[in-house]
């Protein structure tokens, strides 16, 4: 199955979900997806394309759209084609399925994303700061309007 | 983890600082007397903020930042991230560069299998081996040395080609070194394979099969130990390498043996590789002609747009993710460390293990925490 073909069915099997299909390159295939079905997408995409490894997932913050990008990209371990898929959101309430049922390695990518963008995974089973201490939470580091954290600095310690 | 302690159990923390670790994680495990029930990885004492720090340095800097995810695999961490410059900037690099390139990565491979191996080998007790396979990497830093400057963090490659050119008698140098390195692997394999305690300690323990390490996303060699022949050098070939011949070293058992077996062959095939690329090496420029692309490359703005670009490190599956948008900056990176993965591999495979086999399976996979924490 090419790259042409995965596209087709995902477009024939979502057409209310996936839009903004496009093919890069017969390795390389672009989607959009509405946040509340990434999780069907997903299973369909394990399941009936051999989408079976999620290479990574993480987030793009665009305050100028107000917008934050989750992406999605999955590879297979059959094929070499990989999917980038995106879900956007609203940057002032950022909520999305998880897929941990679906891909076991999203649970730390999901925690990642949360502590770094402040993207709420809904029915995730342990959603905690991966890397940063807890009392970092809710600053959101990788956020573009981010300003470092000058008053926890050494300069003003001393 | 469940934090609540039955009757007749305990939590034990292994790390932040651990002999088996090569950097701080923590692996909290419950035992009941000496069977480890459940087990939970802890992360975040080495998170330096890598991709925040590349969306402020201009593209050329990056070189030298990517090359602290993990100095082991430094110039695997390169060729991910200039050739997702070189992607989105469509830029050709010659030949001759690409040669150097993956001559570099192999010998980079070598080197850290080699570390990777020993170390491992003391976590068992093997102690003198650990001796054996740093001397040994020691003749194969020199030769790095001899080409990129650096042993460790080499900012060695430049967009659209190499800082150097090999210098006069590398072939030579690297001949005398394989002669030696050859024998040094045969010997080792010989000594894993005829140790009694230290095959009763690794044959059949930790076993991971292939199911749950493609459900994880597992890649590199405690994949390939599995038997699926996964390797983005052949699935989607980069640089020269669908012109050279060399084949995915597989095992099929899945256990702790089996994933420093296919270390062993693999540091094989790398000088393989590396013997045919300084025979078929062209003669020719290091950068492409006729472009601003050089030494020091000026201030470049790349085009808008979004590139995923994976190479095959000495761990795994190494993937940049970046987003340009036609600045001299990067707007965003992702980076996919082959490490992220494996580490989640261990609270499933701890499950019902003796705790004196905590340390020769974590050890086994090979972590790198600095580049999990990026």
């Amino acid at each position: 199955m090419d790259a042409n073909t995965m596209i087709d069915s995902l477009s024939t099997q979502f057409p209310d979900a996936v839009y903004d299909t496009k093919v890069g390159s017969n390795i390389r295939i672009f989607a959009k997806v509405k946040p509340e079905s990434v999780k069907d997408v997903c299973t369909y995409l394990k399941k009936n394309l051999s989408f079976g490894h999620l290479c990574c997932e993480f987030g793009v913050d665009y305050p100028g759209r107000n917008e934050i990008e989750v992406v999605y990209v999955i590879g297979s371990y059959e094929h070499s084609v990989i999917l980038t898929l995106k879900a956007i959101l609203p940057r002032d309430n950022p909520e999305i399925e998880s897929v941990v049922d679906v891909y076991w390695n999203a649970n730390w990518y999901e925690r990642e994303t949360y502590e770094l963008f402040g993207v709420k995974y809904l029915n995730h089973p342990d959603l905690k700061p991966l890397v940063l201490p807890e009392d970092m939470l809710g600053e959101w580091p990788l956020r573009k309007d981010y300003k470092g954290f000058p008053n926890k600095t050494a300069r003003n310690l001393v | 983890m469940d934090e609540k302690v039955g009757p007749s159990e305990m939590i034990v923390h292994l790390g932040p600082q651990h002999p088996m670790m090569p950097g701080p994680f923590r692996l909290n495990a419950k035992l009941r007397g000496e069977t480890v029930v459940d087990s939970e990885v802890e992360m975040g004492w080495i998170h330096k903020g890598i991709e925040k720090i590349l969306e402020n340095k201009t593209y050329l800097q990056g070189i030298t930042i990517v090359d602290r995810i993990c100095y082991l695999a430094a110039l695997t961490n390169e060729e991910a991230y200039v050739g997702c410059v070189e992607k989105l900037a469509d830029i050709e690099v010659p030949p001759r560069a690409q040669y150097i390139r993956v001559i570099m990565e192999e010998f980079s491979r070598i080197q850290s299998h080699l570390l990777g191996m020993g170390e491992y080998a003391s976590f068992v007790g093997f102690v003198s081996m650990f001796m054996y396979t740093i001397r040994d990497r020691e003749d194969v830093m020199t030769l790095m040395d001899s080409v990129t400057g650096a042993r460790v963090t080499h900012s060695f490659l430049r967009f659209g080609g190499v800082k150097d050119d090999l210098p006069e008698g590398f072939k030579d140098d690297v001949q005398r070194v394989f002669v030696n390195l050859r024998k040094a692997i045969d010997s080792y394999e010989e000594l894993f394979s005829s140790d009694e305690i230290y095959r009763s300690r690794t044959v059949g323990i930790g076993v991971l099969t292939a199911e749950v390490a493609k459900d994880i996303g597992v890649s590199g060699p405690p994949l390939r130990a599995t038997g699926v022949a996964f390797d983005i050098r052949r699935d989607e070939p980069y640089l020269v390498y669908p012109d050279l011949d060399f084949k995915v070293c597989v095992q099929k058992a899945g256990d702790v043996y089996a994933r420093v077996q296919v270390r062993l062959d693999e540091m094989r095939e790398s000088m393989y590789i590396i013997e045919q690329c300084l025979d078929q090496i062209p003669k020719g420029p290091l950068f492409p002609e006729g472009t601003a692309y050089g030494r020091r490359t000026p201030v470049m703005r790349v085009p808008a747009g979004e590139v995923f670009h994976r190479v095959e490190d000495p761990r795994g599956e190494m993937g940049f993710y970046m987003v340009s948008d036609g600045s001299d900056k990067p707007y965003r990176v992702k980076i996919r460390g082959p490490v992220y993965p494996t580490l989640q591999t261990l609270p499933p495979l701890l499950k019902g293990v003796k705790i004196a086999d905590i340390v020769a399976i974590a050890g086994s996979m090979d972590t790198c925490t600095s580049e999990v924490d990026r």
